[in-house]
């Protein structure tokens, strides 16, 4: 695709931009600019700052300048360790945000607060904890028990890599990537990545590669079954998506940030009438709680909140002059966002110990107290109705899809076209047929999040279109659901968008082409249904005509992400290159040679076209492989 | 090979067929020779319906031949697979009309070969009024005469319309299933392309209730998906053939059903290997749900029998 200059695909973006430009106000894609040019050491990698010696930097572009940092550390070391140190951090934070939501099951004092007893007992089945003789609230502290100790066991491998299938897990065994405890894993890279330690990049990105499985198979799992078993497991449902879903006659509160627990309580307050009759004394018609990034994708999922939009709308959501406050907890938050808000009414309420930002309102959220605090907060928004200032101004772009495809959700919809009288029900079959027969020629998740380096959505959707004409099925979770709700891709119009094939399927089965599994820790689910698709072939997940993209990739939960699908099997294209193309090595290994040791490996490719040709071209490779 | 594949394959053999079939007419009577179906107005109603082009003779038959040939693109994916399907439709629908252009009557009893449009026009308002709930096509050969006539009475108790291709036919009369148009039971040929005067059947419901314009493919087969309810069984091996003749069906919207190994395709092509499950997976696959209660007598009891005959002998 030729890049057209644009700086995104989404028009309420464009607006909102444009409105940025004209106040004076700046917004994330003036400070890429100003940032300009990018240093080319860090781009490349090349630059290490892991003790007092440093910085030390390699130069590539001559052979005068260092090629060895001052210890001695190699560009493959020091790259190594660079993206070992940036998959921690990713997968710290998602594993954190699993331990929360344990933390937030252990503390259930009150069976009520349990949506999904059945998952519950399943999980507890799973775990070999005995129920009988027991209540729902004390199997509930027993499940989170287990899930806290999987943090800091002493002893013993992930409980949810069992779910792999037995070849793949016979092989994380073997290649020495079968992880322990969470926190001990991720503890280990920051201490293999220090100064004169691990200095062989294989190992250092072995050891990275254990630590990204602890959160794709334990911290990232952990918060989607426990927040499924707290708030419900999602369901096909309608939602709204875009800016155009404030509404200018509301109460307007974006919670922004990740973790459900904040976000589910505010809905909740949100539709108290006490509060609702203080909003309409306000001169408000009510209260309208739209959700951004991930934890938007999670109230979305469960209750059909509508999403405000993705990373890269958070600053344009306040310019609409409609938003009382915008709530976060954890991560991707801009911490711009305090500056911004500055110009207009809106007050930035953060709630976590984790995460303060200077500037904003800090209200902190605790489990145990969540309703109370969210009333607090919902009422401070309330109370702010009256001090919007000047005009407001949202753009009138919305889009409507149904979203809502846990694995739970698929596997219930499969049924549809199963025949009663001749196939067994709940399971992948359906799936697993529609591949084999071609009739669908893969699944493809897109994932990941905007990044300026791209044009803002336009990657996701570009993709996502060209596998969809291609019969290659779309999951999606994290902003670049976002992307695909608001193109209209999870519409039945988008069945326009199709080849044959995948336009009957999504008629026989009712579904959009492209399927939203939900936030960025609900890509374990992908990792699950890959599991159970591979089991039901008797295969192995490498075995499968899949792959996953992450066109406008940007934080490190995402190279977390990258490299456990990569270790579970599967070819993980990226729309930006991650900080390793300073050593060939590292970069060989992680695009090439790595698929020998596991059957996944990254692809560079930042144009969507060429990537969906690349990916369409490793499909009909892995069906060929398979007979298919 | 791939599903595709097979029915890639099989389009090309039947492809094969029709232009020898075709070349041995035209040197036995000439390209000039006229080629109709008997009491039809719908000429060869399958190409008339697929490309609204009204074929007289021999000469015009030939030139047919190209258009099947450039609907058989074996690229892997649905769409080129069910247009190979329907290139074997247009294939068996060239050859049938061959025996009908070489000779005075290619048919005979049991065997009915082309319906014409006064049986059509006659079956048409009972298929509207759900009166006959469905078209069941049963081609090929049960593992047994028992297992045949059970299928078939089966249908026939709940009012279908039962089509027969092939050594099904053979199997019916033994197994004392009595066969004709007024019973719903028609015995169409032994040709695997004889299949294709049931689906002129349905072509021509298209054309005639539904007012769909020849030559709209699309809507052609939005019409038999949605108002035609027909389905098939597939009993017995299946050749590379009728696999392709099978991706015919699926591409009109009537679901397959087969006793054999195959791979499956959801709600389109299904493993029954339990033949007392036949008819109700096929029914379910259908999505027909019979209006009358089945009363629990002796004999058959439905409207199929309407037009029954007792004969002196019975």
């Amino acid at each position: 695709m030729e890049n057209c200059g644009c700086i995104t695909c989404d028009a309420a973006t464009k607006e909102l931009y444009e409105k940025a430009k004209n106040e004076g106000i700046e917004t994330v894609w003036d400070r890429a600019r100003a940032m300009q040019p990018q240093c080319g050491f860090g781009e490349m990698g090349l630059c290490c700052t892991n003790c007092g010696m440093g910085p030390c930097r390699i130069v590539k572009v001559s052979k005068d300048g260092p090629q060895a940092g001052i210890c001695g550390a190699t560009e493959d070391t020091i790259v190594a360790r660079n993206f070992a140190r940036s998959v921690a951090a990713g997968a710290a934070a998602h594993s954190d945000h699993g331990r929360d939501i344990a933390l937030a099951l252990y503390h259930v004092d009150d069976k009520a607060r349990i949506k999904d007893e059945e998952k519950l007992f399943k999980l507890a089945d799973e775990w070999g904890i005995t129920v009988e003789g027991k209540d729902t609230v004390q199997v509930a502290k027993e499940v989170a028990e287990k899930a806290l100790g999987e943090f800091g066991k002493v002893f013993g491998n992930l409980l949810f890599l069992k779910r792999a299938p037995e070849k793949r897990i016979k092989l994380w065994e073997e290649t020495g990537v079968a992880s322990e405890a969470i926190d001990k894993e991720i503890v280990r890279v920051l201490h293999s990545t220090h100064m004169g330690c691990d200095a062989d990049y294989r190992n250092i990105i072995r050891q990275a590669i254990r630590a990204a499985m602890t959160d794709g198979w334990g911290g990232s799992m952990i918060g989607t079954e426990l927040s499924d078993i707290l708030f419900g497991t999602p369901m096909p449902k309608k939602v709204e998506a875009n800016l155009g879903v404030l509404k200018k006659e509301y109460v307007n509160i974006v919670v922004h940030g990740h973790e459900p627990t904040l976000s589910e309580a505010i809905v909740v307050a949100a539709r108290d009438p006490e509060l609702v009759e203080l909003a309409k004394k306000q001169g408000a018609e009510g209260i309208n709680v739209a959700g951004m990034c991930c934890t938007g994708n999670e109230i979305a999922m469960r209750h059909g909140i509508p999403m405000a939009g993705n990373f890269f709308q958070q600053e344009l959501a306040i310019m609409t002059g409609a938003v009382e406050a915008m709530i976060v907890d954890v991560q991707c938050i801009m911490p711009s966002l305090a500056t911004i808000t500055k110009c207009y009414h809106t007050k930035l309420i953060t709630t976590s110990p984790k995460a303060k930002i200077p500037g904003a309102t800090h209200i902190e959220f605790d489990e145990q107290k969540s309703f109370e605090i969210a009333k607090r907060i919902v009422k401070e928004a309330v109370m702010n109705f009256k001090n919007r200032k000047g005009e407001v101004h949202i753009p009138d772009e919305k889009s409507e899809g149904r979203i809502g495809y846990s694995l739970e959700a698929i596997i219930k919809t499969l049924d549809r076209v199963t025949n009663t009288h001749a196939h067994p029900s709940g399971t992948v079959k359906p799936l697993v047929d529609a591949i084999k027969s071609g009739v669908l020629r893969g699944a493809v998740a897109i994932v990941g999040c905007n990044n300026h380096k791209q044009p803002h959505d336009s990657c996701h959707v570009t993709l996502a279109k060209e596998l969809l004409k291609r019969d290659i099925l779309v999951v999606t979770t994290g902003c670049g659901a976002h992307a695909c709700v608001k193109a209209g891709l999870m519409s039945d119009d988008a069945r326009k968008y199709c080849g044959k094939g995948l336009a009957t399927v999504c008629e026989l089965l009712d579904i959009p082409p492209v399927l939203h599994m939900g936030s960025c820790v609900d890509i374990s689910r992908i990792l699950v249904l890959l599991s159970e698709v591979a089991k039901y072939i008797g295969g192995d997940i490498s075995d499968l005509p899949v792959a996953a993209a992450a066109p406008e990739w940007m934080s490190e939960k995402a190279q977390a992400i990258g490299l456990y699908a990569v270790a579970s099997g599967v070819y993980v294209l990226l729309g930006v290159a991650p900080a390793v193309t300073g050593s060939e090595n590292v970069a060989t290994y992680l695009t090439k040679d790595i698929e020998s040791v596991f059957g996944g490996r990254f692809e560079i490719e930042s144009d969507p076209v060429k990537a969906a040709e690349k990916i369409a071209a490793h499909i009909e490779n892995k069906r060929k492989r398979l007979g298919i | 090979m791939t599903l595709f594949d097979i029915i890639f394959t099989g389009s090309k053999q039947a492809l094969e067929a029709a232009k020898a079939a075709v070349d041995s007419a035209i040197e036995k009577k000439g390209s000039d020779a006229k080629v109709a179906f008997p009491e039809t107005a719908y000429s060869l109603p399958t190409i008339y319906a697929a490309t609204g082009k009204k074929i007289g003779n021999l000469g015009e038959l030939r030139d047919v031949l190209s258009i099947v040939e450039s609907l058989i693109v074996p690229e892997q994916n649905l769409e080129k697979a069910l247009n190979a399907g329907l290139a074997t439709a247009l294939s068996a629908e060239i050859i049938e009309a061959c025996k009908y252009a070489v000779e005075e009557k290619p048919y005979s009893e049991p065997c009915a070969g082309f319906i014409s449009d006064a049986v059509i026009r006659s079956l048409g308002v009972p298929l509207v009024t759900g009166d006959i709930p469905g078209v069941a096509v049963v081609i090929g050969e049960a593992p047994s005469v028992e297992e045949a006539a059970k299928i078939i009475k089966n249908y026939q108790n709940k009012g279908l319309l039962v089509c027969l291709v092939g050594k099904i036919i053979d199997q019916a009369i033994e197994g004392k299933v009595k066969v004709g148009l007024e019973l719903r039971v028609v015995p169409l040929g032994y040709d695997v392309t004889s299949v294709i005067h049931v689906v002129t059947v349905a072509i021509r419901a298209a054309l005639i209730f539904g007012a769909v314009p020849p030559g709209n493919l699309e809507e052609l087969l939005k019409y038999t998906r949605e108002r035609v309810p027909a389905f098939v069984n597939a009993l017995g091996p299946l050749s590379e053939l009728v696999v392709s003749a099978g991706a015919g069906a699926i591409a009109l919207g009537f679901p397959v059903i087969t006793d054999q190994d195959v791979q499956e395709v959801p709600h389109f092509l299904i493993t029954q290997k339990d033949y007392d499950k036949i008819v109700p997976t096929s029914l379910e696959a259908r999505g027909i749900k019979i209006k009358i209660t089945e009363v629990p007598i002796p004999v058959g009891f439905a409207a199929a029998f309407e037009g029954e005959r007792v004969r002196k002998e019975d």
